[in-house]
């Protein structure tokens, strides 16, 4: 089936026969300053045979072993014999010279015997790729901890290993007109929405670009609005959220040489809860899930709030905190906004220079924060020392997203929701917070609302989304999702009570 | 002019959302000062007015739903220009968003008048209402959904407002009530008419019918949308006369935000400031359902692109809100808008209706006589 493909794509004509140094030229032509073409002529029983290909794509060992000893042992040679008596599976025979190219990049090694009218290729690819390892940037305490390496067809493996079904499709589409790249588009046929399929198929295919640098970059070439701050597709690199979010009835696509899969459709809610709300006990779980939402919000909300009280409402504060308050702030020399914004970008900076600075010279962020934000700014009068509590209280709390994206979002939002607190005080916060909901009201993912399934309103779908009860209840797939199979088992039996001593 | 006008499948909602619908373009900034009104009519007897304006409004919104009834899939502006013909029709219908613009204008700059009263008394009221007006404009640009979108969920994120009012509710001196039955019949009749600027707003149905995607079950949410803003202004009602004292309450201007003057939490202590900035999610939702009337009926009657309307009535509305900072003239606005949404609201259906029927009867006649 792929080399029928392939015979409908290419129009070029078969350059065989040829003579062998006719070839080699053509190839050396092509792989010009090139070193790394290997391009080997022998005399097999009165005929000419070449066998070429790239150096380093290729197991050297087991191209001695596997095809030049047998080769030479072939006492008959002809392309349908060389097929025969060559102990690798997988051989195939091509006549055009596009095929060639494109085949000798990804590892494929050629053998062509003079004036015969195919070339036969077998695929003896090396790929070095880092081994799967423990995920580092979405780390989970319960679960499996493996997540995605770089080489696609690790990450396929493991996919396949998680979903043992016949049911998951790994549609293959590759992008990029310089240098392509291939993608995979994975789902559950019997269970997702085909509308979603095709809209992401349709994206995909779109696509009008010279090479896909990463899947992130993917994600926002792809996505419905560019204009928006808010994340819209998930990004994964742990194999357990992958699988569990597939097998919803969502589409993950794989990226080659990416360690991060798409997750599509993503609500907002998808980047607030963990795999690990799933494997705790569901009313731990439920608790750490509304835990996450009471952080988004006090993360941008904390800072602004503060400003808007010191600066304009002091009425708001409490008699006995406003006397601390005011003696904390009785040395600071700036209003409220100076102050908060120069804390805010101090935390910013040293969460950026962690993020930045090679792990040995980690710990230096620490004592710098430690010591200098916790002493030193108080004392040298710049900032009061409630501040650093509010301000420290949120940053932690825009860390707890389980999604690093999100978390960014909500502490960018912060920023514009601090000026706008210095600026208009309370009414400035709920202008800031009226825009924000009508903003994510507009947004979509996929097609699908970004609100989903609190607007378009779900009844059946809010067990899933802000809290999680006990797996007996939940029996239906996400309603909002339109999927093709809505139950996962019948209630009325997992909820079935034995009457006393029975 | 089509008077049945087609609305593309993926535009409509479902019926459930005009619950949240009627109650929000119900309950804006009328229940704020809704209570010195009534009470100034009705005195201690006020829930009893509230009570009739809840009966007679059940009854105009039944008669709204037996005119869209005769039709298919019409709205008022269609049924007007069906039964007055296009001239009068179309007279009509710009009345009536006329009516909408004014009433929009009330809100708005009521609202700004609060923020002023209680927050900012110095902030210009242009500031506020091009905040306002520049989240209409947002909101409007994302079509009907995200209206009814902003509407659905305002609605909830503003309701945790209710709990508050605990602490005043059990300062309530009961015998504030006494004596019962006081107020004689044309007294209760004049304390129902002072709800009708708080009640207005439901006359929206007869613009969003055309929308609703299931209209067998559209009448329950509309009726009980109705009966919820009904609890809450009675809610406000009752806590207002029960917790401030007789005289009091007829200087009261806007008595159910001072109610919330005494709620104070070991953490916060003067609730009044938040709720008025929350405030703005009761208003908002308001402000953004009258413009999309608005924008929409112009848009239905004379085909100008929703957007244009949208600019030019936001610009408009700044103007003025520019130049009607006194309070005077926005109280006196408010009357305005009282009088003339009493007799558009809750008369002129009630006209509307038997010259349909009439209209229908006739009609039906013609085609037996035809056949």
């Amino acid at each position: 089936m792929r080399k029928n493909r392939r015979r409908r794509n290419t129009q070029t004509q078969s350059i065989f026969p040829i003579k062998i140094d006719k070839l080699e030229k053509l190839l050396k032509d092509k792989f010009e300053k090139n070193p790394d073409l290997i391009f080997s002529t022998f005399e097999i029983g009165g005929k000419n045979v070449c066998v070429f290909y790239l150096s380093y794509q290729v197991k050297t060992e087991r191209l001695d072993n596997f095809l030049l000893k047998p080769l030479l042992n072939i006492s008959d040679l002809s392309t349908p014999n060389i097929l025969n008596e060559i102990p690798i599976g997988g051989g195939s025979t091509t006549d055009t010279f596009e095929e060639i190219l494109e085949d000798l990049l990804i590892g494929n090694v050629f053998v062509y015997v003079e004036d015969e009218d195919k070339a036969v290729f077998y695929l003896i690819v090396r790929k070095e790729s880092r081994d799967i390892s423990k995920s580092e940037n979405e780390s989970v305490v319960l679960g499996p901890q493996i997540a995605f390496s770089e080489s696609l067809i690790t990450n396929l493996n493991v996919v396949r290993w998680s979903i043992r079904s016949t049911d998951l499709v790994l549609e293959k589409i590759m992008i990029g007109k310089r240098a392509k790249t291939e993608v995979r588009i994975i789902y559950m046929k019997s269970i997702v929405n085909d509308k979603h399929i095709n809209t992401m198929r349709q994206r995909l295919q779109d696509l009008d670009l010279d090479k896909v640098d990463d899947s992130h970059v993917l994600s926002q070439l792809i996505e419905d609005s560019s204009s928006t701050i808010f994340p819209q597709y998930y990004l994964t690199e742990l194999v357990d959220r992958f699988s569990y979010t597939v097998s919803q009835g969502r589409i993950g696509v794989l990226v080659e040489n990416n360690p991060q899969a798409i997750l599509a459709p993503s609500t907002i809610f998808s980047f607030l809860e963990s795999t690990e709300d799933m494997y705790m006990r569901w009313n731990a779980g439920s608790f750490l899930r509304i835990l996450r939402f009471i952080a988004m919000f006090i993360s941008f909300i904390l800072t602004p709030l503060y400003v808007a009280a010191v600066t304009y409402h002091y009425e708001l504060i409490p008699p006995r905190e406003l006397i601390t308050i005011g003696q904390s702030r009785a040395i600071v020399p700036f209003p409220p906004i100076i102050e908060a914004l120069f804390l805010e970008f101090l935390i910013e900076l040293l969460r950026e220079a962690g993020a930045r600075l090679p792990s040995k010279v980690g710990q230096t962020i620490g004592i710098v924060g430690g010591v200098i934000i916790g002493q030193a700014v108080v004392q040298a009068g710049l900032t009061s020392s409630i501040l650093i509590i509010v301000i420290a209280f949120s940053a932690l709390a825009s860390f707890t997203a389980p999604s690093y994206e999100m978390g960014t979002t909500v502490r960018v939002i912060r920023f514009p929701m601090i000026l706008l607190a210095g600026m208009f005080g309370l009414i400035g916060i709920m202008y800031g917070l009226c825009f924000l909901v009508i903003h994510v009201l507009k947004l979509k993912s996929l097609g699908e609302p970004y609100l989903s399934p609190i607007y378009p309103f779900r009844w059946d779908d809010l067990n899933k989304v802000l809290f999680r009860p006990p797996y007996a209840y939940q029996d239906k797939r996400f309603l909002s999702l339109r999927p093709k199979d809505l139950f996962r088992f019948k209630k009325s039996e997992a909820v079935k009570k034995h009457d006393i001593d029975e | 002019m089509e008077i049945n006008p087609k609305i593309k499948e993926n535009l409509r909602i479902r019926a459930f959302y005009l619950f949240f619908i009627i109650t929000s373009i119900q309950v804006g900034v009328g229940i704020m000062g809704a209570p010195m009104y009534i009470f100034t009519e009705a005195e201690q007897d006020s829930w009893l007015s509230i009570i009739i304006a809840f009966v007679y409004v059940l009854l105009v919104i039944f008669v709204m739903f037996r005119i869209l009834e005769q039709y298919e899939n019409a709205d008022i502006f269609g049924i007007q220009v069906d039964i007055f013909g296009k001239w009068l029709g179309k007279i009509l219908g710009t009345l009536y968003i006329i009516y909408f613009a004014a009433a929009l204008l009330s809100v708005i700059l009521t609202y700004i008048d609060v923020v002023k009263v209680f927050i900012f008394p110095e902030i210009s009221s242009l500031i506020i209402g091009v905040l306002l007006i520049s989240l209409i404009i947002y909101c409007i640009y994302g079509g009907l959904k995200v209206i009814i979108g902003v509407v659905f969920i305002f609605f909830f994120s503003a309701h945790w407002l209710l709990f508050l009012l605990y602490e005043p509710a059990i300062r309530m001196e009961l015998d504030h009530f006494q004596p019962f039955f006081q107020a004689s019949f044309p007294e209760l009749l004049k304390g129902a008419r002072a709800t009708a600027y708080s009640f207005a707003g439901f006359e929206i149905l007869l613009l969003i019918y055309p929308f609703i995607q299931n209209k067998e079950s559209a009448k329950f949410p509309a009726y009980f949308g109705a009966f919820w803003s009904f609890g809450l202004l009675l809610i406000g009602t009752v806590i207002s006369i029960g917790y401030f004292s007789a005289v009091q309450l007829k200087e009261l201007e806007w008595a159910v935000l001072s109610l919330f003057k005494i709620v104070s939490l070991p953490f916060v202590e003067r609730f009044d400031y938040i709720v008025v900035a929350e405030w703005m999610m009761v208003a908002l939702p308001n402000m953004i359902l009258l413009m999309w009337a608005i924008t929409y009926g112009i848009k239905r009657m004379y085909k100008v692109p929703q957007t244009k309307t949208l600019f030019i009535t936001s610009f408009i509305l700044l103007i003025l809100i520019a130049f009607m900072s006194n309070h005077n003239i926005i109280i006196r606005l408010t009357d305005l808008v009282a009088k003339v949404g009493f007799w558009v609201v809750y008369v002129y259906p009630f006209i509307l209706f038997p010259i349909v029927l009439l209209k229908k009867r006739w009609q039906r006649k013609k085609e037996s006589e035809t056949r």
